[in-house]
């Protein structure tokens, strides 16, 4: 018998998650993006940076019409500002366009600080291996245990190769797709947005067809 | 506006409650994830399944907004590469970090991989595929 959650304390456990940190942040949950900014650091760190420098919107849309009345001899009135120095700008664009419908506030939300993200990953680590000690499941090992052996590789020369491979295929794929199970698996296909349903669709769907074909079938 | 403080706090919170509830389900298990992909054992399936009727329903009483998402080019295929990887070596982004927590130290390859995998999809498609890599919107 199993000594896992059953399905409904999974779904139960993993709903709660999602909505609290939807509720108190603001913002989707992300492992796979807060995994980039993580990775990409300095870009981050650099772009937080920047995007400190103009957090006085009204401050700066009143020097952009002053430069610009200065510039053209007249007074526009000019303030409109696009504020997107982050490279997934194009989506947070079209958040904030939906936003603006629902909430004015909302146009001012920035993505979550880098440190935010760090402190997200690290705590994924430290809840682990909360769950692993406390119900005995901890042990420090070599290999990736009886299933992978079973079903996969044995060979530890392989066994490395098949880790890094498929590491590789989920950093370059969550990234290209824009997410992952976490981002557009329980918030994006929570909110119902058809870019994480058909996502969801096809990353667990190959995820099927690839089991099938590669530990099942060959 | 969520404070710094806050957003930080809550950050910490999510990721404790999400290790400690992804590890207990036993996403970090190869063997329980091979059954969940072929359908040998679909109770992991149903944590996520049912996960995600109760944020839809949630969301909708909380009245949480609601953002468009297009689909853009880059989500069918790094969709696609983003399931084989999962069904080869067993994690998505948060499960390789579980996976160490649990004592598989051989999980660390998957990072580094993970990592390499993020840069080089950076990288590459800035300069050769251009194609919009959309977000799920952290």
């Amino acid at each position: 018998m199993s000594t896992y959650w059953p399905w409904w304390a999974g779904a139960i456990g993993l709903a709660l998650v999602t909505i609290n940190h939807t509720v108190i942040t603001d913002r989707s949950l992300g492992v796979s993006s807060a995994w980039d900014r993580v990775v990409h650091w300095r870009r981050e760190r650099h772009l937080e940076q920047m995007d400190e420098e103009f957090t006085d919107d009204q401050a700066l849309a009143e020097a952009l019409a002053a430069a610009t009345a200065e510039h053209f001899g007249t007074g526009t009135g000019a303030s409109t500002m696009t504020q997107a120095p982050y490279e997934e700008s194009q989506p947070l664009e079209a958040d904030i366009e939906a936003a603006a419908e629902d909430s004015p506030a909302v146009t001012n939300r920035r993505p979550a600080p880098l440190v935010t993200q760090a402190a997200l990953l690290i705590s994924v680590f430290l809840g682990g291996l909360i769950a692993a000690v406390t119900s005995g499941r901890f042990h420090l090992r070599y290999d990736m245990g009886p299933g992978f052996r079973d079903l996969v590789t044995a060979n530890p020369t392989a066994m490395i190769a098949v880790l890094f491979v498929g590491g590789v295929l989920v950093g370059f794929g969550t990234r290209l797709a824009g997410g992952c199970s976490s981002g557009h698996g329980l918030s994006g296909c929570g909110r119902l947005r058809p870019v994480s349903l058909v996502a969801t669709a096809v990353f667990f769907g190959t995820a099927v067809v690839v089991s099938f074909l590669l530990w099942k079938v060959i | 506006m969520r404070t710094r403080g806050a957003i930080l706090l809550a950050s910490i919170i999510t990721g404790l409650a999400l290790g400690y509830t992804v590890t207990n389900i036993g996403f970090g298990d190869y063997a329980e994830l091979n059954r969940m992909f072929t359908f040998q054992d679909l109770r992991m399936l149903l944590s996520f399944a049912g996960a995600v009727v109760i944020v839809v329903c949630a969301f909708a009483l909380l009245r949480v907004r609601r953002t468009p998402g297009r689909i853009h080019a880059g989500v069918i295929p790094g969709a696609v590469l983003f399931g084989t990887g999962w069904a080869i070596s067993g994690g998505c982004p948060a499960i390789p970090i579980i996976q160490i927590a649990s004592g598989y130290l051989p999980a660390l390859v998957s990072i580094i991989g993970v990592i390499v995998g993020m840069r080089l999809c950076r990288w590459a498609n800035g300069r050769y595929f251009h194609l919009d890599r959309g977000s799920c919107g952290l």
